[in-house]
């Protein structure tokens, strides 16, 4: 284990979170196209700050460090790790950053076609999601981890697997947040948001609780003695409440913006949360999937065995 | 067959080819020449007799509050205008300001046409769209189509004009301090084009882009007037701004040749007025935009 290579991984998943704010503030203050070119704002590496441009090439000044950090992390796997899985992602993580770069140029250019604008926004949480496996992939938690012992293995045997309940978490959010996205880009702020796409939005959340809410408990259940696990479940729970009261104070806040003259806090600062705290609750979940798969893998026959030998030797010795 | 017998073959077989290709070709010019002058139907001017259409827009009750504006962003603007509130309702003594009027149909008395079918020509003068105190002068406006504006920058900071049409195309241009105008035009008619600064959000103005001259702007006064419209029955809108798409209202007159008809609308309490509401797509802009 390389506790540098973590490092500098956690630092650039802190650092992708930190984008995420960069970019969602961009949108809530309607910053979108305060500058019309790329990838100089005005024809400048840095133009006079104020007004909007300050949140849009904050944006792309934010985005350039990330892209750097991301180029420098890549190097440094190539460099120092041993998996060949980690080092491929690695390289897709400087694709993903390139990509997405690549795709705020457009959105620009285009002016912000929905289709464009969602887009972007659902690879940058793609983009974190990268960024934190790499960070749980080089910790030493997860390199030193050991499987769970058969009997807790073979609590799975007979019920629905936890790594298929925490996948099915992780897809529903992953959905929730390319309706998130859409919703929040289909209007701006001086203008109501479609119905549809709220209800829609308002069902992925019911989703998510059902989903996420199954598998933290599932977790906190069968495994309640395995830290590895728990800790992340119980975080995830914590983030999907927190979450859930986030989403209601930004619809309340949004209905009222259209009377505002401008995009105005408490609006602005609670549909940011909103954003961030999704980003969270999506990183956590990832971690939480990650690590069942790591020490419950698959119940093979080798387990079972194990289990059985182990249930002789147990009730012999008793 | 001798030299001289294979020669003559050659040549007649050529100039029977050419012979049959020219009787291929296209029909007596003459022919085209009148189908395309039938199909083509060029519009004409309208030199009949002319009227006025006159009015005071009204605004009944308590009009809203102007709010205050919040120009922290950019201390050019709090400098130059440090008292900057709202305009979407401009009312002075029950007369309210900012109302676009227009003939939106109807048909002229003489010669019983629509008025659209009448070749009107573009002014070519240049309206002016001033950016001033991080405000747009005017608030709403109108010009013809492919009439020029002239979008100029009297504050000291950088400002970003952005139409956002439906039917034309789209545009965002950032104009520097001392930067010469922005002219630029509109082809299609569009009732009305929202214009956003993308720097300062809270700037907002209207452009009403018509294929006739028949339009106004409601002044301080409540006042407008529509000057030289053809004499005959015609429905006139006004159009405000507020909701999703503005709100209008419309009246049917009959405009006198030679005289002046009054057309006072009003809106606010009490007055029924028609919400605009923009199409319901569930993506509302899933296409992308197509550069002309």
């Amino acid at each position: 284990m390389n506790r540098g290579l973590n490092r500098f991984a956690i630092l650039v998943a802190c650092a992708t979170f930190f984008l995420i704010i960069a970019g969602a503030l961009v949108t809530s203050n309607d910053a979108g196209l305060a500058t019309p070119d790329w990838p100089l704002s005005n024809g400048q590496f840095f133009p006079r700050m104020v007004g909007n441009l300050f949140w849009e090439h904050g944006h792309r000044m934010v985005a350039t460090t990330v892209g750097m950090l991301t180029i420098v992390l890549t190097i440094y796997i190539l460099t120092k790790e041993k998996r060949q899985w980690v080092r491929r992602l690695g390289i897709f993580a400087l694709i993903a950053v390139v990509a997405q770069g690549l795709l705020g140029g457009l959105t620009v250019k285009l002016m912000l076609p929905l289709a464009v604008s969602t887009a972007h926004a659902t690879l940058a949480q793609l983009f974190f999601c990268t960024t934190v496996s790499l960070a749980v992939f080089t910790s030493r938690s997860w390199i030193e981890a050991p499987s769970l012992p058969p009997e807790e293995k073979a609590t799975e045997k007979g019920s629905l697997p936890l790594r298929y309940l925490c996948t099915a978490a992780l897809v529903t959010i992953f959905l929730q947040l390319i309706i998130g996205a859409t919703l929040r880009h289909s209007a701006p702020w001086d203008q109501h948001l479609p119905t549809q796409l709220v209800l829609a939005h308002v069902g992925g959340a019911l989703a998510v609780v059902v989903a996420l809410g199954s598998a933290a408990l599932t977790v906190l259940r069968r495994h309640r003695q395995e830290k590895f696990l728990t800790r992340p479940a119980r975080l995830a729970l914590v983030l999907l409440v927190v979450q859930l009261f986030l989403g209601l104070a930004a619809y309340m806040t949004r209905l009222a913006s259209p009377n505002d003259p401008q995009p105005l806090n408490p609006m602005i600062g609670i549909t940011v949360a909103h954003v961030a705290c999704g980003a969270l609750v999506f990183a956590t979940t990832i971690m939480l999937t990650l690590r069942t798969y790591k020490v419950l893998g698959v119940l093979v026959v080798q387990d079972l065995h194990d289990y059985q030998e182990y249930q002789v030797n147990h009730v012999s010795h008793v | 067959m001798n030299k001289q017998t294979k020669v003559w073959l050659v040549l007649s077989t050529v100039l029977s080819l050419l012979a049959l290709a020219s009787a291929c070709s296209k029909g007596p010019e003459t022919n085209t020449t009148t189908n395309s002058a039938d199909a083509g139907g060029t519009a004409t001017a309208y030199a009949g007799a002319t009227g006025t259409v006159s009015g005071v827009i009204s605004f009944n009750g308590t009009p809203p509050t102007p709010k205050k504006i919040d120009t922290a962003a950019d201390a050019v603007c709090g400098q130059k205008n440090p008292n900057l509130v709202t305009d979407d309702t401009v009312v002075n003594d029950g007369k309210l300001a900012n109302v676009f009027v227009y003939i939106k149909e109807g048909t002229t008395t003489d010669g019983n046409k629509k008025i659209g079918d009448y070749a009107w020509s573009t002014p070519a003068t240049a309206v002016q769209l001033d950016q001033n105190g991080c405000h747009y002068k005017p608030h709403v406006m109108g010009v013809q189509t492919n009439q020029k504006i002239s979008i100029i920058n009297s504050d000291a900071t950088q400002h970003n004009i952005h139409p956002t049409p439906k039917l034309n195309q789209e545009w965002n241009q950032t104009q520097p301090n001392g930067a010469p105008p922005i002219e630029k035009s509109f082809s299609r008619a569009e009732v009305l084009i929202p214009v956003k600064c993308n720097q300062h959000p809270w700037m907002k103005a209207y452009i009403g882009v018509m294929k006739t001259p028949f339009f106004a702007v409601s002044g301080e006064d409540g006042a407008f007037q529509i000057k030289g419209v053809p004499a005959g029955t015609y429905t006139v809108v006004a159009w405000r701004e507020g909701g999703a798409a503005g709100t209008e209202k419309t009246m049917q007159v009959t405009v006198p040749a030679s005289g002046d008809v009054k057309a006072d609308f009003a809106f606010g309490e009490g007055a029924a007025t028609t919400s605009l509401t923009p199409s319901l797509k569930m993506m509302p802009a899933l296409e992308v935009p197509v550069r002309h």
